[in-house]
């Protein structure tokens, strides 16, 4: 019991001072943080959007944080990924595309793709190359790094970043196709 | 326009790869190249949109079975994944020559027309367009490919060989999942499930799931064994056609077969080869501008059908 109550208040002094600690990097880097929204393609809700990464990461609970300005970079470039997926799916629904944006309300959280896009989507990583398709598995689904992957597959490392590039061009270009159909 | 558009996504890819690891800092840069172009953010959204879609990929390759959409949005993709399939044994590919037909049933699709046919004793055949396939009411076991694609699911009988004839070949079946295209005098032979004897006469090649063989008639060595990918055996069933650089004639005429589209290769366009997923749409314009787009080439109306130059 002792344990418990010394262990949540460290956890929330932790808290408070990694809260702090982002706070100060907010506020350090402002503009350069807006910079990078506006670069980001928010313009003229830059400044709105920089308050919404303040309440993101002044809310969340999150430990110590070893390099913070790139984790506050991360925060604002996947916040701008949700707002555009959220903008998307609220489109997809007013065209009642596909079944998800059929049956479900908007939500950054939400699939994109169909389940039967998934599967043509497995299909055509599998179609390209036994290769290429493992090595991608690895680094996307299995979150291997790139020099790990090299070294298991035997492989140098431009090998598995020239695969990777390749199955990524290929999957936007049938994601294309899925948007066009 | 579009290879503009294709080296951002590239740059694009590029970025995404690297901000994958979580010790990527590099955020001035990415901001600089956003900077560059409106286009770059945009571009970038779509590439990162889909990247984070792949999280709902399941952690191993698993069976197809596993992916299975329980309702499919077109009845056509559903052959994709199949039924189950009967148990795989041995099938042999053999040499012979034709056989007399007593009471044959000819079927014939034209292009971009395909069928499923069951037989008597549960086995299936799926055939693409532009095909020909014969089966005879007084041999259960027995079909012909005369010319085109089909799939061929054939449920295992001890002592009863299931047999397919195409182009001369006898490929003797005793249960198994697999593909055969017969082209211009040319013969390819893809295993899904199962294990094939190629001539067991002549070659002895023996093909597992996953291995493929393409053989000219006139070829005098035996023929290589190629690895392929199980999931896109048959993938003209599903309307995804996948290829790991093949001539752009044999993607032209496996559009003609499957969705039944014209199209002519250029001659200056004949050495390209194609990588890539193809989905053949309903708008077929749009298949026709992803593989230009894709193999590199321009797409241009020729009558009824597409010239591809470069």
């Amino acid at each position: 019991m002792a344990f418990q109550s010394k262990q949540s208040m460290t956890s929330s002094n932790d808290r408070t001072d990694a809260a702090q600690g982002i706070e100060g990097v907010l506020l350090a880097n402002r503009d350069r943080i807006v910079r990078f929204l506006l670069a980001r393609g928010a313009g003229d809700a830059a400044e709105d959007l920089f308050q919404d990464l303040w309440m993101r990461l002044t809310d969340r609970p999150a430990g110590p944080i070893a390099d913070p300005l790139p984790y506050v970079m991360r925060a604002a470039n996947n916040l701008m990924l949700d707002r555009y997926r959220s903008a998307r799916q609220s489109a997809l629904r007013d065209q009642a595309w596909g079944e998800t944006a059929a049956t479900h309300a908007p939500s950054a959280e939400i699939a994109l793709i169909s389940r039967e896009q998934l599967a043509l989507v497995e299909a055509a990583i599998a179609g390209s190359g036994e290769r290429a398709a493992r090595i991608f598995r690895r680094f996307r689904v299995d979150g291997a790094n790139q020099r790990d992957i090299a070294s298991e597959m035997g492989v140098s490392l431009s090998t598995v970043e020239a695969d990777l590039r390749k199955v990524y061009a290929m999957l936007a270009a049938l994601r294309r196709q899925f948007d066009a159909s | 326009m579009r290879p503009d558009i294709d080296s951002i996504e590239a740059r694009a890819i590029d970025w995404l790869i690297r901000q994958r690891d979580p010790a990527f800092d590099d955020w001035d840069g990415f901001t600089d190249w956003l900077g560059e172009d409106p286009d770059h953010a945009a571009i970038y959204d779509t590439v990162a949109s889909l990247d984070q879609d792949l999280g709902a990929l399941p952690p191993a390759v698993k069976p197809m079975a596993a992916t299975v959409p329980t309702t499919p949005l077109r009845a056509s993709r559903r052959g994709w994944f199949g039924g189950a399939m009967a148990a795989a044994l041995v099938a042999v590919v053999g040499l012979s020559t034709l056989n007399p037909f007593g009471s044959a049933d000819r079927i014939e699709t034209a292009a971009g027309e395909q069928r499923t046919i069951e037989l008597a004793d549960g086995s299936r055949i799926e055939i693409n367009g532009g095909s020909v396939v014969e089966i005879d009411k007084d041999r259960p076991r027995f079909a012909r490919l005369e010319s085109g694609e089909a799939m061929f699911h054939v449920v295992h009988r001890d002592n009863d060989p299931f047999v397919v004839e195409t182009g001369g070949n006898r490929i003797v079946d005793l249960g198994t999942a697999f593909n055969v295209v017969r082209r211009e005098r040319q013969t390819s032979v893809a295993v899904s499930e199962g294990i094939v004897l190629y001539n067991p006469d002549r070659d002895k090649v023996r093909l597992v799931a996953g291995k493929a063989i393409e053989v000219r008639d006139n070829d005098r060595k035996a023929p290589v064994v190629q690895d392929v990918d199980v999931a896109s055996i048959g993938g003209w069933r599903s309307g995804l056609l996948v290829y790991n650089g093949a001539p752009l004639a044999v993607v032209a005429e496996d559009l003609k077969r499957t969705a039944g589209m014209d199209v002519r290769i250029a001659p200056v366009a004949a050495d390209l080869s194609f990588r890539g997923a193809l989905i053949i749409d309903k708008n077929r314009g749009r298949t026709i501008a992803d593989l230009a787009a894709l193999s590199g080439t321009k797409a241009q109306r020729q009558g009824d059908g597409w010239i591809l130059t470069r």
